[in-house]
C-alpha cells in the first residue's frame, strides 16, 4: 500500500508540473465538449429544396408555403427548367418537390392527386428524413385542409416521454460526456506509463521490488485522482451550459462515473505498457479508444443498428454502458431499475482490463 | 521484504554488519562473520537476443565491502551484465546470485544505477529521492536522517528544491547515487555512472564511492574511464561478452609484463609514427597520453636506448625520458591491440581535396556573447577566433554553458547579444549554402533509434547534399571506419552508445564541412575508439576544416591547439595547452604511497582522505595509484610529507610534477568557483 501511495504522488508532482499534460487534461476536454455540443445536430435543418409548382393554384400555393413554414425547408433560387439538373446535380437542393397541372382540380374533383418528390440519395439517412418529414406534412395537409374521405380506423396519439420539446441537447450532451471521459483519462495513463518506457526510468521501478500490480494501481489511483477532477469539471461545465440537471437518482451515475474512470484508466495503463514511446501511445489511444467511443458506444449510432460480429466488440466499449447512465440521469431519471447493470459490467471490465495489463508486465522485466 | 529498511536502523550506513566505530578508515572487512562475504556471485552467465550472444559465459565473484570495476570496449557485454545483475533482465543460461539469493528477489538489497539518468527530470531532488523511499519502503524517519546524510555527503543539500533537469550532469548522477542509496543497498551496481561528467565533479563521485566501500556496500562498476579503474580493487577486463582478465589493478599491469616509458618530447605526432613504425623487438607498444607518449618494452634499459637511438636518428628532441609502472590503460589498450580489436584508420575519401581554405582566415568568430534564459546568464561576454585548419576546445564543467555557447556558433539559439560571423557569414547563419559547409554533432545522439544503420546514413547524405555518386563510397567509409561491415542493416536504437557515437560522427563529416562543431564527441567512447575519433579528427583540422569540440577527457584536449576554460558561463583562461599549464600559480606534487605495516588495502584513498582534512578538497586529486596535490608555496612538500607520516602511510616518493591539463582544469574550476 505504501508502495502504491509513493507511485501515486510522484505520479501527481509530475502531473502538476507539466503543463503539457495539465492542458490536456483540462483544456481539450473543454474543446472537444464545445466541439461535439454544438456542432453535433442529428435532427435534419435547413434542407434546400425546390418546388416546381405547374398548378399556380390557390390550394398549390397554401401547400407550398406551409411546407417552408415547418422551418425545416430551405427555398433555393434556381432558374431552369428541370428540377434534376438545374437543382439536384448542381447541389443546390437536396430536394425538389413538382406539383402537377392537375393539382388542385384533382383533389376537387375527389381524385388523388400526385405531387412528385425527388430527393437526393447520395445522404441516404438525411434522404429518409427528408422523405418522412415530406411524408408526415403531406398528411397533415391533408387532415387541416379535410381532405380525407374517409376518417381512419387506427389513429396513433403520440406523446414524446423524457424529452417532449425533442430538445436535441438533451440526447447529444450526455452522450458527449461519455466520449470525454472515456478518451483523455484514459490518454494521460497511457502518457504516464509510456513515458517510464521511453526514458528509461521504467528500468529503477523493475530494479526496485514493486509488483506489477502495485505499479498499475499507483499510477491508476493518481490519474483517477485526475479524471475525477476532469469529470466534475466537464460535467459541472456541460450541465451549466446546456442546462441539464438530475432528472432522477443520481447515484447510478455517480457509481458508475467511479468504475468507468477506473476502466478507462486501466484501458489506458494497458496501451501504456503495450507502447513503447509516448507517440505510440497517444495513436493506440486516439484511435482504439476513440474509434470505440465514438462509433460503437450507442453516441451517435444506435447499438441496435450495429450487425452482428461488430456487436460483441460494443459488449467492451465502456463509453457504451456510461452514456446509458448519463441518458438515464439526465434525460430518463429511471434510477437503479433501469441501468443497475451498467456499473456492475463497468466494474468487470475495469478488473479486466487490469489483469490484461497485469499480466504483459508481471514479470517486470527487460524483454529480450 | 522491509526487513532490511526497518530493523536495522541504528547505523546510518551498512546496518546488518554494524561496524565498529574505530575501525572504519582501517578495515573494510567487516569485523561480524557473515556465512560468506561473498555478495554477488556470478556463475556461467549468458545472455542471448536472439541469435546474437552478448554475454558468453562470464564467472566473477565479488566479496563485501569491495570495489569491483568491470572494463571493456563498447559493446563487450557490460550494460546487459548490469541488467542481470540488477534483475531487470533475465539470463539466458547460468547463475547470479547477490546474498545468497537470486538476482531478483534481491533487488530490495541492490541499488542499480542505470546508463541513461535513471532520475525523473521533472521532479525536484527531494520529489525523487521521496518517490524511491517510497517505492523501497523506506520509514520515514529512517529516511528523513538518511536523506540528510548523504545528500550532505555528495554536496547537494543546498539544492533539495531544485528540479532534478536542472542540474549540471555530474549533481545528477550524485542524485541518482542518491537514490540508490537511501534503501541502503548492501551491493551497488552502477553502469558508467560518470560518462559525461566533469574531472572534478568525477573525483567527488569517486571519493564518495570510497567513503561508501569502506562502509562495507559492494560496488560493481562500469566505466569507460580507466584512471577511475585504478581505483577500483579489483577489474575484470571484458571482451566480446567474456572476461579476458580479472585481477587487482596492480596484477593485471604485472601480468602485462611489460615496462613503460613516459616520453616527453615538443611533436608528438611524429614521434608516435616513428616509434610505431620502427622495427623493434624491443618497444611493444606506443600510445599517446596527453602531453606524452606511453612506450611499452619488454626491458626499460633497453627500451630507453632504442627510444634514444631513433629520437637521435630522426632529430628529435627528447625532453624527459623515464620510465614507469604500465597504467591500466596501457593494459587494456594492448590487450585489445593484442586482440585485434583495435579500430582500424581508413582515409577518408575526399572529393574536394585538402587545403581548401588559406589557413590564416578565421572560419568562427564570436564578439561578446551572451545568452540570457530568464533571469539565467547561461554565457557571458565570450569571445571565441577559429581558423580554418585549427582545433579549439571549449572545456567547462557540466553546466558551464559550453553547449548552449555551440548551439550559438551554430545558428541554432539566437544569442542575446554580441556578434558571430561563421565561415565569413554574418547575420543569418541558417542559410543552406552556409549549412552545407558545417559539421554539428551534438551531445545527445542525433541518430534515429528506429532507423537502420544505413539507412540513417543515407539521410544525413541527403540532408547535407552529398552529391548522389559520391554517397556510396562516403557511407562505406563510415561503416568500415566505425567496423560495422555487414551490421548496416541494424536497427541504430540497438548500438551501443559508444558505437552510435562513432556513427553519428560519420554521419556529421560525411559532406566535407569546413567547419565542424563536436559536443562530446568521445563521451562513453572506449579508449581505443577515442584514439581513432581524435586521429579522424586531426586529419580533418589538417585538411583545413576548422574544429571546435568539447570533451571532458582532458589527456585528449592536448590535441588541441588552442583551447579557452570556461567557468558558469564565462571565458576565464585561453591559450594553447602549454600557456594554460603555464599560467598555473603555485606548484602541482606529485605523491606516491605504498602499503605499510598496517596493511591499508587503499593506501592513495587513505592519504587523500589525511591530506583533505587540512587542505581544500580540490587540492588533493587522486590519479590513478598517485596523488596530484596542488599547493601554493613549494616549501609546504614537507607539510604534505609529516602529514602523511604521521597517518602511517609511507611515502615512496614525493617530488614537484609540472601541471597536466586536468591538473589544470581541477585548478582553474575551483578557484574561479571559490571568488565570489
Amino acid at each position: 500500500m505504501k508502495r502504491i501511495l509513493a507511485q501515486c504522488s510522484k505520479e501527481l508532482a509530475q502531473f502538476r508540473r507539466d503543463r503539457l499534460t495539465l492542458a490536456l487534461a483540462f483544456i481539450l476536454p473543454v474543446m472537444t465538449l464545445f466541439i461535439f455540443g454544438f456542432a453535433i445536430r442529428l435532427e435534419a435543418k435547413n434542407i434546400t429544396l425546390i418546388v416546381q409548382d405547374f398548378d399556380h393554384s390557390n390550394l398549390s400555393q397554401s401547400y407550398v408555403e406551409r411546407l417552408y413554414a415547418t422551418n425545416q425547408f430551405l427555398p433555393v433560387q434556381w432558374s431552369g427548367t428541370d428540377p434534376i439538373r438545374d437543382g439536384i446535380e448542381r447541389g443546390l437542393a437536396k430536394a425538389a418537390v413538382i406539383i402537377s397541372p392537375e393539382f388542385s382540380r384533382d383533389v376537387k374533383a375527389g381524385k388523388t392527386s400526385v405531387v412528385q418528390v425527388l430527393i437526393d440519395g447520395t445522404d441516404v439517412n438525411n434522404a429518409r428524413v427528408i422523405k418522412n418529414s415530406i411524408q408526415a406534412f403531406t398528411n397533415v395537409f391533408i387532415q387541416d385542409q379535410n381532405l380525407l374521405q374517409s376518417s381512419s380506423k387506427i389513429l396513433p396519439r403520440i406523446r414524446l416521454w423524457f424529452n417532449p420539446g425533442r430538445q436535441e441537447s438533451l440526447y447529444i450532451v450526455p452522450g458527449v460526456f461519455g466520449v470525454i471521459l472515456a478518451i483523455y483519462p484514459s490518454l494521460l495513463a497511457a502518457l504516464a506509463m509510456s513515458r517510464e518506457k521511453e526514458q528509461g526510468t521504467i528500468l529503477q521501478i523493475y530494479a526496485s521490488s514493486v509488483s506489477a500490480a502495485e505499479l498499475l494501481l499507483g499510477k491508476g489511483l493518481a490519474y483517477f485522482i485526475v479524471a475525477i477532477g476532469q469529470t466534475l469539471f466537464v460535467l459541472g461545465l456541460g450541465c451549466t451550459i446546456w442546462q441539464l440537471g438530475f432528472v432522477g437518482d443520481p447515484t447510478p451515475l455517480l457509481i458508475g462515473s467511479v468504475v468507468f474512470l477506473a476502466a478507462n484508466i486501466m484501458f489506458g495503463l494497458l496501451i501504456g505498457v503495450r507502447a513503447s514511446n509516448r507517440s505510440v501511445a497517444v495513436q493506440g489511444v486516439a484511435t482504439v479508444g476513440f474509434l470505440l467511443s465514438l462509433l460503437l458506444s450507442g453516441f451517435i449510432y444506435p447499438l441496435s443498428n450495429i450487425p452482428f460480429p461488430l456487436s460483441l466488440i460494443t459488449n467492451l466499449v465502456p463509453a457504451r454502458y456510461y452514456i446509458e447512465l448519463t441518458r438515464d440521469a439526465f434525460v430518463r431519471g429511471t434510477g437503479w431499475s433501469g441501468v443497475w447493470s451498467a456499473p456492475l459490467l463497468l466494474a468487470l471490465l475495469a478488473f479486466l482490463l487490469f489483469n490484461i495489463a497485469r499480466k504483459i508486465i508481471r514479470r517486470m522485466q527487460l524483454s529480450g | 521484504m522491509s526487513q532490511s529498511a526497518t530493523t536495522h536502523s541504528q547505523n546510518p550506513i551498512h546496518s546488518q554488519n554494524p561496524i565498529h566505530p574505530s575501525s572504519r578508515s582501517g578495515s573494510k572487512i567487516s569485523l561480524i562473520p557473515h556465512p560468506s562475504n561473498d555478495v554477488l556471485h556470478v556463475h556461467d552467465l549468458h545472455k542471448h537476443y536472439g541469435r546474437v550472444a552478448a554475454v558468453r559465459g562470464i564467472d566473477f565473484t565479488v566479496q563485501r565491502g569491495e570495489i569491483f570495476g568491470l572494463i571493456g570496449p563498447d559493446g563487450a557485454g557490460k550494460t546487459t551484465t548490469f541488467h542481470i545483475l540488477g534483475g531487470v533482465l533475465e539470463a539466458t543460461a547460468g547463475e547470479v546470485q547477490v546474498l545468497g539469493q537470486p538476482a531478483r528477489d534481491a533487488r530490495l538489497k541492490i541499488g542499480y544505477l542505470t546508463q541513461q539518468f535513471s532520475l525523473y527530470l521533472d521532479l525536484s531532488l527531494d520529489e525523487n529521492l521521496r518517490y524511491v523511499a517510497g517505492l523501497r519502503e523506506v520509514d520515514a524517519q529512517i529516511f528523513q536522517e538518511r536523506r540528510r546524510k548523504y545528500l550532505q555527503l555528495m554536496s547537494l543539500d543546498r539544492f533539495s528544491d531544485r528540479l532534478a533537469g536542472q542540474l549540471s550532469g555530474g549533481m545528477k548522477q550524485k542524485l541518482a547515487l542518491c537514490c540508490a542509496l537511501v534503501s541502503q543497498p548492501e551491493l551497488l551496481l552502477l553502469d558508467e555512472p560518470t560518462t559525461g561528467v566533469d574531472p572534478v565533479s568525477r573525483r567527488e563521485f569517486w571519493d564518495v564511492l570510497a567513503a561508501l566501500a569502506s562502509e562495507g556496500v559492494t560496488v560493481v562498476v562500469a566505466t569507460p574511464y580507466l584512471d577511475e579503474a585504478e581505483r577500483c580493487d579489483r577489474v575484470a577486463l571484458m571482451y566480446d561478452g567474456q572476461i579476458q582478465e580479472i585481477g587487482t589493478p596492480a596484477e593485471l599491469k604485472r601480468n602485462l609484463g611489460l615496462h613503460r616509458l613516459e616520453v616527453h618530447t615538443s611533436d608528438l605526432a611524429s614521434a608516435e609514427r616513428i616509434l610505431t613504425s620502427a622495427p623493434s623487438a624491443h618497444l611493444i607498444d606506443t600510445q599517446t597520453f596527453g602531453d606524452r607518449l606511453d612506450v611499452l618494452v619488454s626491458d626499460p634499459q633497453a627500451g630507453k636506448t632504442q627510444v634514444k637511438q631513433l629520437f637521435a636518428q630522426h632529430n628529435l628532441d627528447l625532453s624527459a625520458l623515464e620510465s614507469a609502472e604500465p597504467t591500466l590503460e596501457n593494459v587494456f589498450v594492448t590487450r585489445l591491440r593484442q586482440q585485434g580489436s583495435a579500430p582500424e584508420f581508413f582515409e577518408f575519401p575526399r572529393a574536394r581535396g585538402g587545403q581548401r581554405r588559406a589557413n590564416d582566415q578565421i572560419a568562427i568568430y564570436a564578439n561578446k556573447l551572451d545568452r540570457r534564459f530568464g533571469d539565467f546568464q547561461a554565457v557571458k561576454n565570450v569571445n571565441i577566433e577559429i581558423r580554418y585548419g585549427e582545433i579549439f576546445g571549449l572545456l567547462g564543467a557540466n553546466g558551464a554553458g559550453k553547449t548552449t555557447t555551440i548551439k550559438m556558433l551554430c545558428g541554432l539559439l539566437p544569442a542575446s547579444a554580441g556578434d558571430i560571423s561563421l565561415g565569413g557569414e554574418r547575420g543569418n547563419l541558417r542559410t543552406s549554402e552556409l549549412r552545407r559547409r558545417i559539421g554539428y554533432m551534438s551531445q545527445k545522439f542525433t541518430l534515429y533509434d528506429d532507423l537502420t544503420i544505413l539507412q540513417n546514413l543515407e539521410f544525413y547524405s541527403g540532408v547535407y547534399g552529398v552529391p548522389r555518386k559520391l554517397r556510396r563510397e562516403k557511407i562505406d567509409w563510415v561503416i568500415a571506419t566505425c567496423g560495422l561491415e555487414g551490421q548496416e542493416n541494424m536497427l541504430t536504437g540497438q548500438l551501443p552508445g559508444g558505437w552510435k557515437q562513432r556513427v553519428a560522427f560519420g554521419a556529421s563529416v560525411m559532406h566535407e564541412p569546413d567547419i565542424l562543431f563536436l559536443d562530446e564527441p568521445t563521451s562513453g567512447v572506449d579508449p581505443l575508439a577515442r584514439r581513432q575519433f581524435w586521429r579522424l579528427i586531426n586529419d580533418f583540422a589538417r585538411n583545413g576544416t576548422a574544429i571546435l569540440v568539447t570533451t571532458h577527457y582532458l589527456e585528449e584536449a592536448e590535441q588541441c591547439n588552442r583551447m579557452s576554460f570556461m567557468v558558469a558561463g564565462e571565458t576565464v583562461l585561453e591559450g594553447s595547452p602549454s600557456q594554460i599549464k603555464a599560467a598555473q600559480p603555485g606548484q602541482l606534487v606529485e605523491v606516491i604511497v605504498t602499503a605499510s605495516e598496517r596493511h591499508e588495502p587503499n593506501p592513495t584513498q587513505a592519504a587523500s582522505n589525511v591530506l583533505k582534512q587540512q587542505m581544500e578538497s580540490w587540492r588533493v586529486s587522486i590519479f590513478a595509484d598517485r596523488l596530484h596535490v596542488a599547493i601554493e608555496d613549494p616549501a609546504e612538500i614537507d607539510a604534505v610529507r609529516s602529514r602523511l607520516q604521521a597517518a602511517h602511510l609511507t611515502i615512496s616518493s614525493i617530488r614537484p610534477i609540472p601541471y597536466s591539463l586536468e591538473d589544470a582544469f581541477i585548478s582553474v574550476v575551483q578557484r574561479a568557483q571559490v571568488k565570489p
